[in-house]
């Protein structure tokens, strides 16, 4: 069936080259290698399934956030409880160093830290905020208003806050 | 948020930090779907021996009465306990497959365990239906060596059995037993077709794309 053919190395190729958008997604939601590696292959085949649906009346990225959190989000739901016993070296975050000092160093683990603590909902909000999306996209993306979004978005903000200064 | 907007902007520049997969790498995880099948067919043979153990509390109490009377108590418990441990012997090499499918990452090793599943589940189908055929063509055998005592047993439980004059019952009897074992193992061949048809139907497709890219 040349179809098939031309259609997974359409979306292989697409996958290949947006790939990193998915590492990040595990990254945030899992803490080992093994369950990172487990999610981007289990995003991987709900991408594929979902990609004769994808007619490009929007970008392959922003397709591919939609399905990629949902995805992370659902499966993070099932395995609630083993999220919970996170080790701390986990959440570690990795940057490089030289640029940074140590308390700035800090900061950030903190901050990654309590970001990945979040509900799943929170944390694909967060996510996407990360990714420099503005409100109208987040809103696109997660299926919500946009005012919605930036309600939730401060709200996150502020429990970030008390999770960082108690 | 001072912190979140600093998380912002070292989150902007960390792109390279990850593994990057290659197209091949990610072409292998497409074919994996094979593993959600394997997985199936385990489910499924676990819900078929649930199906069994339900449909043998359905038997009508005069039929057991009859087998009993007729000193078959002994022979079904001992087929019932083998055909249980044949089972769990099956359920166990299904479980071993899907484990074996979930962990490999070779290509290799995919269509291995694609070819075993094949070849269990062949197997599995075989035992099924050439037990039950046996088990038929051996319980109609042992009937009819006891002839006269099954037709009293019949009488004392079946009411309707009673107008039927002896010389005529074992004809009766016999032929309907072969018109139900026909019907019976039709609908397990049916089932077996239907079911696991369909799985390795799928099997089979992924194993040919896995050979595909392998040459």
């Amino acid at each position: 069936m040349p179809l098939t053919k031309e259609l997974e190395h359409s979306f292989v190729s697409q996958l290949e080259e947006n790939q990193n958008i998915v590492h990040k997604i595990c990254r945030l939601y899992t803490n080992d290698s093994d369950a990172h590696n487990d999610l981007f292959q289990e995003i991987t085949i709900q991408l594929w399934r979902a990609f004769p649906k994808f007619r490009g009346d929007s970008k392959f990225s922003t397709w591919m956030y939609r399905v990629a959190l949902n995805t992370a989000i659902t499966l993070y739901r099932k395995s609630k409880r083993s999220i919970k016993t996170q080790d701390f070296e986990g959440v570690s975050f990795k940057i490089s160093a030289e640029t940074y000092d140590d308390t700035v160093e800090e900061q950030l683990k903190l901050m990654y830290s309590a970001v990945k603590d979040l509900n799943d909902i929170d944390k694909a909000l967060v996510f996407l905020y990360l990714e420099d999306k503005n409100y109208r996209e987040i809103s696109q993306t997660l299926g919500i208003t946009e005012v919605n979004a930036r309600v939730k978005m401060n709200r996150i903000k502020d429990k970030l806050r008390t999770i960082l200064n108690p | 948020m001072d912190e979140l907007e600093l998380l912002k902007k070292q989150w902007q520049t960390r792109e390279q930090e990850f593994p990057k997969l290659s197209y091949k790498e990610i072409y292998k995880m497409l074919l994996k779907k094979s593993s959600s099948i394997v997985k199936w067919i385990f489910l499924i043979s676990i819900g078929e021996i649930i199906l069994w153990t339900l449909l043998a509390f359905v038997v009508p109490e005069s039929s057991r009465e009859i087998n009993n009377g007729i000193g078959l108590k002994t022979t079904f418990l001992v087929i019932n306990i083998i055909n249980y441990v044949v089972f769990a012997v099956f359920i166990f090499l299904f479980y071993k497959n899907y484990l074996s499918i979930k962990v490999t990452d070779s290509i290799k090793g995919l269509m291995e365990t694609i070819l075993r599943t094949r070849r269990t589940v062949k197997y599995f189908v075989i035992y099924n239906v050439g037990a039950s055929v046996l088990l038929l063509i051996g319980i109609n055998l042992f009937y009819y060596t006891k002839k006269d005592q099954l037709y009293q047993l019949m009488i004392e439980n079946y009411e309707g059995y009673s107008a039927i004059p002896p010389e005529s019952f074992t004809s009766i009897f016999f032929i309907s037993q072969l018109i139900g074992g026909v019907i019976m193992i039709g609908l397990l061949l049916l089932f077996y077709r239907v079911v696991y048809g369909i799985l390795l139907r799928r099997l089979q497709k992924n194993y040919k794309e896995l050979e595909e890219i392998e040459v």
